[in-house]
């Protein structure tokens, strides 16, 4: 009794923690500096910034459709949907009409990359709990996307593919009917993963009550994407504010119910099954043939402006914001970057919780370094 | 690549869209679409913009009620966005008042962006409401020198790290701010490089690593 | 699968030996070859990178390590830590903020090492050589081993140059050799 009395009056200091930049869980090179007390986290001070290329100040040199390749190495994870968000905003400030074979292709393209930069997110979520095979099964489902892309664009990353009013080529003969047969193999994978891992005993006790946050804070934090979702706020622009074909197509927006990180990883699972079903019924609808690229003026002027359009990323909110000046190149160009809002809540969200609590809530973020930093 | 050839001149497919699309070609800046829509009548105004514009005014009205005519220098539309400029004394009780407001509950804030003009620094603030699906355009403004403005971050917990990367990149005080340091660039960086006179070689001399420059 | 005709052993006449003498020594699995040449074999086959992803780069090493292109067939393994590893590959942009952390995350590695620019980012600059903070090569920080160009470089580019440097590792315990 006399040792116990002693052991609960043993008192530990405060330290101070560095995680990153150079850390094998912190998705690149993020740095938090965590003060902790025996295993409690006291305080944390996330440092970013060690990925600024300055796109924003490179953007004004750049005519419009020089723009597009740096939008790829943002989010490089989901380089497609990028493309699209900011090819969608000069096409909303110029009134483009975009050919129904183009809208479709570039329907499938996005869904296809947000399944790939889920799957990845999982394979590196689980990777930090802990668990390596994740890791290795979901490179073996993104290499099959990733080559799709690669047919069709002629790039395994960095695609560069969309075009201000369509995209750069059409589907070479034979693509659809790949994609409608990765659709069924796709949809087994996923079953394959919810009971490998979502019934998984030490990674419900990981996840499950793990910072917790609802949706009013999300939401004046700015929160959007998946961590907005997970707190059950219906909130997904394909929805609220239809772009592109997306008022066509049939699918649910999964809601999540506790806001913790294991409904944030369930969402990321549950919406790679939607994306599946939206890929399928625009397989069904894209016309057989027709122009892949609108009529669009050889040098692109947008008239003096500013202009904002915003879509659902795989991350988040991913907009882009114009100013233009009436020139062939962007006066200011802004990027809404989802992660990088995302992640303001973090020293939050860490404040009083158990030091091997931060990676498991840092990873359900779900950030690229590339586009919080840009 | 079917028959298509989306390179043709500017003009007709501008004039085309003029026509179908109604009044984006009135925005006018495009020259080619000066010139062939100079034939016929000026095309009417795109509904999208007036109805922002009238959103706009009723913006207006409400902040101008509150906190009297010289709080708002402008009011109108950003593309189909309803903008309103507020005076940056008036800023953080503007912002705040109108996402109380039962009219108006802008809680939701998209997007936040500096832009360097000349003569001036704007500060630009897209936010909308998520029960009453508003979605407006609020900007201020700041002189160049000693650029400063009121901090939101009170208001919304959400636009720390924007302000901090508005602070950094184009050197805009905010006043009232929690913790406002450099986000991106480190701290012996000299200047804000998204200022329009910040020249992309006055960085070139410093030392990569401390003391040398291999 | 066809050995690399430098990954074995090579078969040598000894100089001052019979030939006699040589078939006996090799009959009985012996092998007279200078220390360093053996050590360089040994490293070049258990070459052991850091983590070092920048970039859109490192999910390219990321999926040249996963099980589609596999790196550890080549004895290449990734390590957290900079103590453990004798690699570096740098994968992606590095900036003027990242600068001293790769230049000291570099001094913390054990010698003999290495460093291999992956991506044209980390070989020039790239897209973002006119950037106000981006550091036009990481050869300005660290020296460089193996360059590989490609915006990114596919995961078979990586294993390549990877091969190179493998390759790199004996030269250099050869010429070493002649040298003295």
């Amino acid at each position: 009794m006399a040792l116990l009395d002693e052991a609960n009056q043993v008192r530990t200091e405060e330290m101070l923690l560095n995680v990153g930049p150079q850390h094998p869980s912190t998705h690149g090179v993020f740095r938090l500096l965590v003060k902790i007390s025996g295993e409690t986290i006291l305080d944390a001070d996330p440092v970013i910034g060690y990925l600024h290329r300055g796109t924003e100040k490179l953007a004004e040199d750049l005519q419009y459709t020089q723009i597009i390749p740096y939008t790829d190495r943002l989010d490089y994870l989901a380089a497609m949907l990028n493309n699209y968000a900011f090819c969608h905003t000069v096409e909303e400030a110029l009134d483009i009409q975009v050919p129904e074979r183009a809208e479709y292709l570039r329907v499938i393209l996005m869904e296809m990359q947000r399944i790939a930069s889920h799957l990845l997110f999982i394979g590196t979520y689980l990777l930090d709990l802990g668990a390596m095979s994740p890791f290795l099964y979901v490179f073996q489902e993104r290499e099959r996307i990733v080559q799709l892309f690669n047919e069709i664009s002629g790039a395994r990353m960095t695609y560069n593919f969309m075009r201000i009013g369509g995209v750069k080529y059409d589907a070479p003969p034979g693509w659809l009917d790949k994609v409608r047969a990765f659709v069924p193999f796709m949809r087994e994978k996923i079953k394959m993963y919810d009971s490998l891992i979502t019934g998984n005993e030490i990674f419900l006790d990981r996840t499950r009550g793990v910072g917790v946050y609802d949706a009013e804070t999300a939401l004046a934090y700015g929160m959007s994407g998946i961590n907005l979702r997970s707190t059950g706020f219906d909130w997904d622009l394909r929805r609220k504010k239809p772009y592109s074909i997306y008022d066509r197509f049939d699918f649910a927006v999964p809601l999540g119910q506790h806001g913790d990180c294991f409904d944030r990883y369930y969402l990321h699972l549950l919406e790679m099954g939607e994306s599946l079903k939206i890929v399928e019924q625009a397989l069904e609808q894209i016309p057989d043939t027709g122009p892949v690229l609108g009529k669009v003026p050889r040098l692109i002027r947008i008239p003096a402006g500013e202009y904002y359009s915003g879509i659902e990323g795989a991350r988040g909110e991913l907009g882009f914001f114009i100013v233009s000046d009436g020139k062939d190149k962007p006066y200011r160009l802004k990027i809404r970057k989802p992660s990088f809002v995302n992640l303001q809540l973090l020293p939050q969200l860490l404040r009083g919780q158990n030091i091997a609590n931060l990676i498991a809530i840092l990873g359900a973020v779900d950030i690229v370094l590339g586009e919080v930093d840009a | 690549m079917s028959e298509e050839q989306p390179q043709q001149s500017a003009a007709p497919a501008k004039a085309a869209r003029g026509q179908e699309g109604g009044g984006k070609a009135a925005a006018g800046a495009a020259p080619a679409a000066g010139r062939a829509a100079a034939n016929k009548q000026p095309p009417a105004p795109d509904p999208r913009v007036l109805a922002a514009k009238e959103q706009a005014e009723r913006l207006h009205q409400a902040v101008a009620d509150r906190f009297g005519p010289e709080a708002v220098l402008e009011s109108g539309a950003a593309h189909h966005k309803p903008m309103l400029r507020i005076a940056r004394e008036r800023w953080l009780d503007a912002v705040n008042y109108l996402r109380t407001h039962p009219d108006w509950r802008l809680n939701y804030v998209e997007c936040m962006a500096g832009t360097d003009y000349e003569d001036r620094i704007e500060v630009v603030l897209f936010v909308q409401s998520t029960e009453l699906g508003h979605f407006v355009c609020l900007k201020t403004q700041t002189p160049r020198d000693e650029a400063w403005l009121p901090s939101l971050v009170s208001v919304y917990p959400g636009v720390n790290w924007e302000e901090r990367e508005i602070y950094d990149l184009l050197g805009v005080d905010f006043r009232g701010h929690p913790d406002l340091r450099r986000i991106m660039l480190d701290d012996d960086f000299v200047g804000h490089p998204l200022r329009k006179d910040y020249s992309v070689w006055a960085e070139t001399e410093r030392p990569l690593v401390d003391g040398q420059r291999p | 699968m066809e050995l690399n005709a430098d990954s074995r052993l090579p078969v040598i006449e000894y100089e001052g030996l019979t030939p006699e003498e040589n078939m006996e020594l090799r009959r009985a699995g012996v092998l007279l070859q200078p220390l360093e040449q053996l050590k360089a074999w040994a490293r070049s086959n258990s070459l052991w990178p850091l983590t070092f992803g920048l970039a859109c780069c490192a999910i390219e090493m990321m999926g040249a390590s996963a099980s589609h292109y596999d790196m550890d067939r080549f004895g290449i393994f990734f390590r957290a830590s900079p103590r453990q590893s004798d690699v570096m590959i740098v994968a992606g942009t590095v900036t003027k903020k990242m600068a001293p952390l790769l230049r000291r995350l570099y001094e913390q590695m054990a010698d003999p090492k290495w460093v291999v620019a992956m991506g044209v980012c980390a070989t020039a600059g790239g897209p973002y050589v006119r950037s106000y903070s981006v550091v036009k090569g990481v050869d300005q920080v660290v020296p460089v081993d193996i360059y590989i160009p490609g915006c990114p470089p596919s995961p078979p580019a990586l294993i390549y140059g990877l091969n190179l440097l493998q390759e790199k590792i004996r030269r250099e315990a050869r010429m070493r050799r002649e040298r003295a």
